[in-house]
């Protein structure tokens, strides 16, 4: 399978739609609009590209958008794919990729977590690493990471004082 | 109280009584063997023959019952601390708490993390901290001879603090794990609105709506 | 508790509604848990029904700190994604950045690279045949294997000066030449291994008891583990002949000769095999490096590290670890530091969704045998 004949059966499925691109080093790439993501998924899934490796999400800011990538890697012909789709960075949304390989489901469940974008269709979108986790989605660009660690984890911080006893110099102030 | 004879809560002066409970209990010390965080891989290699913990009377423990010792081996991201908190609590009388590695001293190499807490005194008394990004075996084993001295001593009496300024303790994890605001600015999931899910579902393009409504009933 | 007459089977118990379910917390307290990760099982008597992942307790937020700190600054975190097996996450990132760069790494680098990725892995079998023993209650094996982990620890701390995590490989090479005599005493552990294989077996593979618990455990076939995202040695107990470092290569493996040994079956039992056969096979690569590795410079010249600026783009960087497949994708955008990085471990398709399709059905005493024939360690599922 070479890139041509691949880039030709796309055009021939898709259109205008997905647009091919050939990075070199066995790492080819396909952009598609978010409503022909899923059909394309699953003509890849169908045509090799059976591994899901996992699926990225690149908040970019200063684009408004937020892009999903989905990293598929067929066995037979060794070659790395990647099916990127962008969506709007207020309400990102998008439709389950669970149905096509089951393990997309905690994939997306941690995007949503991490990027607040939200899947129709997936069955378990709860929070998966964070505990009782009421601040923005942390991995968006405009959440401040070390902001956030000193305000929650000193004392200053936390707004507390040292006990009232002073004279016990073993607990710390 | 009535058990100021055995267990002096009031002074940090110990008794002769408790001096010689100290000279057995050092000998004897049962670590509650909870991996929490990186600094575990270094523990095996302590335990093992090569460095061998037990020919000092410590051993690993599986319940947090019959265990003397916590070992906080690295990092606390909140939900570990809230299980570790769980476990010193079930441990009983007297118990120590050994900080591993920088992490639970400063916040090691997470310090900016939004995870992972940085000051571990704040929430369970330290009695020991072995520095180290992980500390080797040989720096676990020279922490605990020390952690030993200090038992001797008397001076490591984390449990006795913490049940005298339990409430400095507790509304400190609270400060953290019961946390009801957001701490830099609040979020207000737009997808938390049932109308606008259901309102994305109908805008759908017919062949995914079909797709999705026929594999969520199979 | 009072037994009806006769011994009655689980489901007539439940289906007369003798027995409740209730909630069992496997982990993350628990010395059968490998690693700080738990599963809540809702179960009737010894049987798990239904599986609910708790992870999120080692979560640091790499992916977040990691666009905060420079290029090179980054390989001090990178190390700790997954903690028995350090040295793939070292080296997916640096081949990513000189992805991005277009530079060349010197040959005696790219051996030096294959060298400690293939005794990191060695390492982390150790720990795998090991965990795998002591969650099936031999705890002797596990000892044993950790005493022999620890000597590979030792020349990793003879080339890098430190134990665990060694932060040796930088964009464009390695950090530092080989010191004197370190291949030697590097073929002398192999020689020192290889001596103690038959124990190894022995004890492990030739004990009827593991056996008996593995055999018929969590089968799966080839078409679905390919579909659910396993790689490692999970698939290659289905039969599959895929190895990154053979279909992907990467450091030297495209100068040396790699097989693929693959014990077929699909089962718990196939899939510890397995772990065995990359660890024969491991020991092979390493010598046939050591012969083949050449003279010339460690790095390649990319001015002040510190100061290092990533062309705009984006690539993805794999590499074969000893559980599977560890990748990942770097965003760049012209600046000093990356933009994007994303983590791909290779322990979460096991660990998140494969234990809703195998879990329920299955007894408790199971459970922890069936995480360590899927190699999952946690680390690398919550980054």
């Amino acid at each position: 399978m070479t890139p041509e004949r691949f880039s030709r059966m796309l055009t021939e499925f898709f259109g205008d739609a997905a647009v091919f691109a050939d990075k070199g080093g066995a790492q080819w790439e396909v952009h598609a609009p978010r409503d022909r993501c899923l059909p394309l998924l699953s003509f890849c899934r169908d045509h090799s590209f059976v591994h899901l490796a996992f699926i990225s999400a690149v908040d970019w800011i200063a684009e408004n958008q937020i892009e999903l990538v989905y990293h598929l890697w067929s066995y037979e012909h060794r070659v790395h794919l990647l099916v990127k789709t962008r969506l709007e960075r207020e309400k990102p949304w998008m439709f389950t990729a669970h149905r096509i390989w089951g393990h997309a489901q905690p994939y997306e469940q941690e995007i949503h977590e991490m990027m607040g974008v939200f899947f129709i269709g997936n069955p378990d979108l709860s929070p998966l690493f964070l505990h009782n986790w009421k601040d923005k989605p942390p991995l968006r660009k405009d959440f401040d990471s070390r902001a956030y660690s000193l305000k929650a984890y000193t004392l200053e911080g936390l707004g507390l004082v040292p006990p009232a006893d002073k004279e016990d110099a073993n607990v710390p102030s | 109280m009535e058990d100021a004879v055995l267990f002096n809560l009031r002074d940090e002066k110990q008794s002769a009584w408790e001096n010689v409970l100290n000279y057995f209990r050092k000998r004897s010390m049962w670590m509650l063997y909870y991996c929490t965080g990186c600094g575990a891989i270094e523990l095996p290699p302590s335990m093992t023959s090569r460095y061998d913990m037990e020919r000092f009377g410590m051993g690993p423990m599986a319940t947090p019952r019959q265990a003397d010792l916590l070992l906080i081996t690295g990092y606390l991201s909140v939900k570990t601390l809230k299980r570790v908190i769980y476990s010193y609590e079930q441990m009983q009388d007297p118990k120590y708490v050994v900080g591993f590695g920088s992490c639970p001293i400063n916040g090691g190499i997470y310090w900016d993390a939004y995870p992972v807490i940085n000051h571990l005194e704040l929430f369970l008394p330290v009695d020991m901290s072995i520095a180290g990004c992980m500390p080797r075996p040989q720096a676990v084993l020279d922490a605990f001879q020390k952690l030993m001295d200090e038992i001797q001593a008397g001076k490591a009496v984390g449990y006795k603090r913490y049940r005298r300024h339990y409430d400095w303790y507790k509304r400190n994890q609270d400060a953290v794990l019961a946390r009801t605001q957001a701490v830099l600015e609040p979020w207000e999931d737009p997808f938390s609105d049932p109308a606008l899910v259901e309102s994305l579902w109908k805008d759908a393009p017919a062949e995914i709506r079909e797709r999705q409504e026929e594999r969520h009933d199979a | 508790m009072y037994l009806p007459d006769g011994y009655t089977t689980l489901e007539k118990l439940r289906e007369a509604g003798e027995y409740a379910e209730y909630d069992l917390f496997f982990g993350p307290n628990h010395p059968g848990m490998h690693g700080n990760f738990g599963y809540v099982l809702t179960m009737v008597g010894t049987e798990i029904v239904k599986v609910r992942p708790n992870a999120g307790m080692l979560h640091r937020g790499f992916e977040k700190a990691m666009e905060n700190k420079p290029w090179a600054a980054n390989l001090s975190l990178i190390p700790r994604v997954c903690v028995p097996d350090p040295d793939p996450n070292e080296v997916a990132y640096c081949q990513a950045v000189e992805k991005l760069l277009g530079c060349e790494v010197p040959m005696r680098a790219r051996f030096l690279r294959s060298i400690t990725l293939e005794l990191s892995r060695l390492g982390s079998l150790y720990m795998g045949m090991g965990g795998l023993a002591g969650a099936l209650g031999h705890y002797s094996t596990m000892y044993l294997m950790m005493i022999e982990r620890d000597l590979i620890l030792d020349r990793f701390e003879a080339l890098t000066g430190a134990r665990v995590y060694h932060i040796y490989n930088i964009p464009g090479g390695v950090r530092n030449d080989a010191p004197e005599g370190w291949l030697e005493s590097v073929s002398r552990l192999l020689d020192h291994i290889e001596a103690q294989m038959p124990e190894y077996d022995r004890l492990l593979y030739e004990n009827h008891v593991v056996w008996k618990r593995l055999e018929g455990l969590a089968p799966i076939s080839a078409q679905e583990a390919m579909e659910s995202g396993i790689t490692g040695p999970a698939l290659r107990a289905c039969g599959v002949k895929a190895d990154i470092r053979v279909d992907a290569p990467y450091a030297a493996y495209d100068q040396v000769q790699v097989d693929i040994p693959t014990s077929g079956g699909g089962d718990a039992l196939a899939r510890a095999v397995q772990v065995r056969l990359d660890f024969a096979e491991s020991v092979r690569i390493l010598r046939r490096l050591i012969a083949a590795i050449p003279e010339g410079p460690v790095h390649a010249d990319l001015g002040n590290l510190a100061k290092l600026r990533v062309p705009a783009g984006d690539a993805y960087s794999k590499v074969e670890s000893s559980k599977g497949e560890f990748g990942y994708y770097v965003v760049s955008d012209g600046g000093e530091k990356p933009y994007r990085v994303s983590v791909r471990g290779p322990s979460l398709p096991a660990g998140l969704y494969l234990c809703h399709k195998h879990l329920p059905g299955m007894k408790i005493d199971d459970v922890a045998a069936w995480m360590m024939s899927f190699a999952i360690c946690p680390p690398d599922i919550d980054r």
